[in-house]
């Protein structure tokens, strides 16, 4: 389910971010990115779990993006997987939000 | 200031209670100091209370400077609590020093409102408003974590703050790099569950992940995902390594903080760099108590002793029981039964030996109450000579008898210095002797066969044995013939002489040679004795044996002229019988002195009879009993007529006139009632003039001197022939008039002085002694009590004496002498400065304004009653009985919880609420917030009791419904404001019946 609009795009998973799952989402990025989005959204709704090849993903779609001047933001991730970035620093690569905070309006914009 | 005139037992109860505090606060700061930005809340808490509870009762009695002074410190540690602060070694240094000014002014509290204390003041409001540079949080000084410099892309980053409290608390620092995948992933674990479990045994302190090394999109997908943990820990790399399954080359050390680390060669790299580094860091001193459970120690402040409430409950069932078998024995005694005799003095002497021991009990107090100094002392010592000192004690919790604990305090305290100065070595001596930058010092006490042994060991450099005799030779004590025949051991005892010392240069902390003699000399007169062993380079270790209570000790009795004496067991060495037959050939005579030869030596004899001055018997033709005694520094054998057996006595001092006496250390009543004198057998030799190896003790004579009190008196006549004196310190002025000068004034005697009206005293006005003569000059001796002056009126001549008095309080003891002295040969006596003072100011002192008040509320015919929340015993007897004085009933809390359990039990009782702020459990705006909550307490009056009540103190209590806010203990206004209170509360319930 991609959401199109010039330059945002919001990509929305149907299950966890894992090695199973990785190859389908990266070519799903990489078209969005292709496709001219600069500032992609992730939204982790569905999402409970990210594996270390998910969560090595996520980075390359950053660094990705970070090359063409764009941003990645990943939205409505539940507490744990905020956790688990913040545990890991990520948060302090790109924007990470919780369900239902300020990030949300990023993503309607 | 009158205040504490009229209270001056209420003053020394809250002295007393600020000792206390400052005992235990002293040891918390370090406990704080050492767990640095790591704060123990409840650690911080206690000492804010106890600098509360200081400032409470300074603003009572009006001691202005102590309550400024405990505010600041408050203010500061009120920054620590809240996170604000970090408790840095210079920063506790600052609390230090005004804990120790605080000390300094409760001692003298009668002069502390015209201390000087701004310094003090502005040093901590500097160190409120924290490091200049500090926005917010205050952040410590960053020492930046060395990294690795080869290593220009580490992922992790330390902040100084993390870095700091890392070293503090003594964790090693490490760079662990883990893959998400295979470190991870692969043992089935996830990210967050390795951080949970490194989280239980370190901290981490920061993560980084390899965010390049991901690639992007266009990438292949990797199969490697780094991670890196700077993390903090206790643990060695091979641990960490077990413990989280990560492979050892993934495990980098950064820096080695662990306490006992031996100093590799990358070590001292690092040591040496520390000189960068603030000088507060680099002074470690790790102190660990042994004795874990010990507790808060107890130190009773002068003269006062703080006793288990148990342990006098069984000293009154004790009494209760002594009673009952004197009732038992007088009984049996009126019916002249010979068998219940028996069992009353069966029963008696069976409660007497538990009371004893009861008594003795009472006067035992933990060794740790005198160790806990030491903590202190070895941490400023050791800042500022530079070194680095581990202290370690053990034994905290053992008893000794208190007048031997407080007798130990000098000795020890000398010993630990000389230690800390002299054993010790600095971090870079050491470390090139290979031994460990830190030196230890170990403080033990333990129980040995009923003498305690208290240790005092350091494993520096070692006592130079050849240095010491040196030194005694040149100060001419031994010669160096003696010298050549000494033992090692015998050296090393050189330094309890006069004059001997061990340091190469003097310094501020000892080592001019006075000391050890000193030392000596206080653990002879506790009946201590003292061993050193040392090994050059290595260690050195004082071992102090003491009797573990002075007052009852195991003695020998032998007879001599008729006469019973005493000899302490712990200076008897051996009883020798020398037949008649064998006096010949086993004594001899070295010169003018006896000997005896005891196996392979040579001991000096000598007879007490001689000693005692009565003549010596004949000794050649009969068998001799000697004695062989230990005075401490050498044996010798004193010849007596009997030996007897050995008893436990019970020590009484000696009467005042036999106090400059040596040769006794006491007296003590026998079984049979009567009195054997206790034989000093130091002072015996000392008499005698015997010395172990003719050391020539010319310094004697002069120690005895320094060691007598010289009190400075200010002689001046009464009648011509009546001589009297008062302490010159009390004098404020002397001043000569003429008895025309002198007015009658409502029958007093007064003159102008100072644009005032003097109130003049003479003796003659208390005590029934001569009027002064006409004839003579008279003066007015000006004394100042509580602040106000009045006269004393004497005449000429006057002198001003240096004197050592041997006051007698009974022979002419009556209102206004305290007592007598012969001074010059004549009788003098001692004025009482206290009875002259109420004699002169007495009636005039204005009626307690409590007073005034009392019944006022009994008139009313109710007596409400009121809740009192106070966590400090001091305060909630002060407020009760404040309370209590004005006709309400009182219940007391010692905090909010127990105040909480009270008023809910009582819920219709209590009429009015007054609560401290600060207490533990629940303090009182939450016990505040607690009553309001509960529906049946809405309207309840909560007087808040406060010290120091600032705008935002009283704002947030008010917020939690407080009613009103009351300085503590300005009783006027507290009454009042209670009984504000109790008129709502009475109109609520009045409201409430209508």
């Amino acid at each position: 389910m991609t959401t199109e609009d010039a330059s945002v795009a919001v990509i929305q998973p149907t299950g966890d971010i894992v090695a199973a799952s990785v190859p389908e989402l990266r070519s799903r990025m990489r078209g969005a990115i292709a496709g001219g989005a600069h500032k992609l959204t992730i939204d982790l709704r569905n999402v409970e779990m990210i594996d270390s090849v998910g969560l090595g993903m996520l980075i390359a779609a950053h660094n990705s993006l970070t090359r063409v001047g764009g941003e990645l933001s990943a939205v409505n991730a539940s507490e744990e997987l905020i956790d688990l970035f913040v545990a890991m620093r990520i948060h302090q690569h790109f924007r990470v939000s919780g369900v239902g905070e300020p990030g949300d309006s990023v993503v309607g914009a | 200031m009158s205040d504490f005139a009229l209270d001056d037992e209420l003053v020394q109860e809250y002295i007393a209670e600020s000792r206390e505090h400052l005992a235990t606060i002293e040891n918390d700061l370090l406990t704080i100091e050492k767990a640095g930005a790591d704060i123990d809340e409840q650690l911080v808490n206690r000492v804010f209370r106890a600098a509360h509870s200081i400032k409470g009762g300074a603003g009572f009695f009006d001691l202005v400077r102590i309550r400024e002074l405990a505010h600041k410190t408050e203010n500061v540690l009120d920054l620590v609590r809240s996170r604000q602060l970090v408790p840095t070694p210079a920063m506790v240094g600052v609390l230090f020093l005004a804990f120790d000014k605080l000390r300094e002014l409760i001692n003298n509290h009668r002069e502390s409102n015209e201390a000087d204390i701004a310094d003090f003041l502005s040093t901590l409001t500097d160190a409120a408003a924290g490091p200049p540079d500090a926005a917010g949080p205050a952040a410590p000084p960053a020492v930046p974590l060395r990294m690795p410099a080869e290593d220009a892309t580490l992922l992790v980053r330390a902040s100084g703050f993390d870095v700091e409290q890392a070293r503090r608390v003594g964790n090693s620092i490490f760079i662990v790099e883990c893959d998400l995948l295979h470190d991870v992933e692969r043992r089935g674990r996830t990210p967050l569950a390795l951080f949970e479990g490194m989280m239980r045994c370190g901290s981490v302190l920061d993560t980084g992940f390899d965010v390049a090394g991901c690639g992007t999109l266009d990438d292949e997908i990797r199969n490697r995902f780094v991670l890196e943990i700077l993390y903090a820990t206790l643990l060695d790399a091979v641990s960490i390594g077990q413990v989280f399954e990560i492979p050892l080359g993934h495990i980098r050390l950064i820096e080695d903080n662990r306490v006992a680390a031996v100093p590799a060669p990358k070590m001292t790299a690092r040591l040496a760099s520390a000189a960068a580094t603030p000088p507060e860091a680099s002074a470690n001193l790790e102190v660990r108590s042994k004795a874990g459970s010990a507790g808060p120690v107890l130190t009773a402040g002068e003269g006062t002793i703080r006793l288990n409430i148990g342990l006098l409950d069984s000293l009154m069932t004790l009494a209760g029981e002594l009673v009952l078998g004197r009732n038992q024995l007088n009984d049996a005694v009126a019916s002249g039964d010979a068998r219940a005799i028996g069992a009353g003095a069966h029963r008696i002497s069976a409660v007497t030996s538990e009371l004893q021991e009861a008594v003795a009990l009472t006067r035992m107090q933990p060794v740790g109450s005198l160790f806990s100094k030491f903590p202190r002392l070895v941490r400023d010592l050791a800042q500022e000579l530079g070194k680095q000192v581990e202290l370690t004690m053990e034994g905290t919790e053992v008893e000794i008898d208190k007048s031997l604990l407080e007798g130990l305090s000098d000795p020890l305290t000398h010993m630990v210095r000389n230690a800390v100065d002299h054993g010790i070595e600095t971090p870079a001596i050491r470390s090139a002797a290979g031994k460990p930058a830190i030196g230890s010092l170990l403080l033990r006490a333990r129980h040995q066969a009923g003498q305690v042994v208290i240790e005092i060991k350091d494993d520096g450099k070692g006592l130079a044995a050849e240095k010491i005799a040196a030194s005694a030779v040149v100060k001419g004590l031994v010669t160096a013939e003696q010298v050549a025949s000494m033992t090692e051991a015998g050296k090393f005892g050189l330094i309890f002489h006069p004059g001997v010392s061990t340091a190469e240069k003097l310094s501020d902390v000892s080592g001019r040679g006075v000391g050890m003699d000193v030392v000596k000399t206080n653990l002879d007169k506790l009946g201590g004795k003292i061993d050193i062993e040392s090994r050059a380079g290595q260690e050195t270790s004082f071992r102090i044996k003491l009797p573990l209570t002075l007052a009852i000790i195991p003695s020998l009795l032998i007879s001599d002229g008729g006469e019973r004496f005493a000899i302490p067991q712990t200076s008897v060495g051996e009883l020798i019988r020398i037949p008649a037959g064998q006096v010949a050939s086993r004594t001899d005579r070295a010169g003018d002195a006896e000997v005896l030869l005891l196996r392979d030596r040579l001991v000096p004899l000598l007879h007490l009879s001689e000693a005692m001055g009565y003549g010596r018997r004949d000794g050649a033709t009969m068998a001799l009993n000697v004695v062989l005694v230990d005075t401490g520094s050498f044996e010798f054998g004193l010849i007596v007529e009997e030996l007897h057996e050995t008893v436990e006595i019970v020590v009484k001092p000696l009467g005042r006139h036999f106090q400059g006496l040596r040769d006794y250390a006491g007296a003590t009543i026998l079984g049979d009632g009567r009195v054997a004198v206790i034989l000093d057998v130091a002072g015996l030799a000392a008499r005698a003039g015997m010395n172990g190896m003719d050391l020539k003790s010319a310094s004697a004579a002069e120690e005895e001197k320094e060691s007598v009190a010289l009190h400075s008196l200010l002689l001046f006549h009464n009648a011509p022939a009546e001589t009297c004196a008062l302490p010159t310190e009390s004098v404020t002025r002397v001043e000569r008039v003429s008895p025309a000068q002198i007015e009658v004034l409502g029958g007093r005697r007064t003159m102008k002085y100072r644009d005032a009206t003097l109130r003049l005293v003479s003796l003659s006005d208390l005590a029934p002694v001569g009027e002064l003569s006409e004839a003579s000059q008279w003066v007015v001796i000006v004394i100042e009590r509580a602040g106000r002056p009045f006269g004393v009126l004497a005449a000429e001549p006057l002198e001003m004496v240096e004197v050592e008095v041997a006051l007698d309080t009974i022979t002419l003891r009556q209102t206004g002498i305290a007592g007598s002295a012969v001074l010059n040969g004549q009788t003098t006596l001692m004025l009482d400065i206290f009875e002259l003072a109420s004699n002169a100011l007495g009636e005039e002192t204005e009626a307690d304004p409590v007073r005034r008040m009392e019944g006022s509320a009994a008139a009313c015919g109710t007596a409400p009653t009121i809740l009192v929340a106070e966590d400090s015993d001091f305060f909630r007897g002060q407020i009760s009985r404040l309370i209590e004085a004005v006709g309400y009933n009182v219940l007391a809390a010692e905090d909010g919880q127990a105040a909480w359990e009270i008023l809910d039990r009582h819920a219709a009782e209590i009429s009015v609420v007054a609560t401290d702020v600060e207490m533990p459990r629940l303090d009182g705006l939450a016990l505040t917030r607690r009553i309001r909550a509960d529906g049946r307490f809405a309207n309840l009056p909560v007087i808040a009791l406060s010290s120091l009540a600032d705008e935002e103190e009283v704002a947030r209590g008010l917020a939690c419904g407080v009613s009103e806010y009351q300085v503590k203990l300005d009783r006027d206004q507290l009454v009042a404001s209670i009984q504000r209170a109790v008129g709502k509360a009475d109109s609520r319930l009045s409201a409430l019946l209508n």
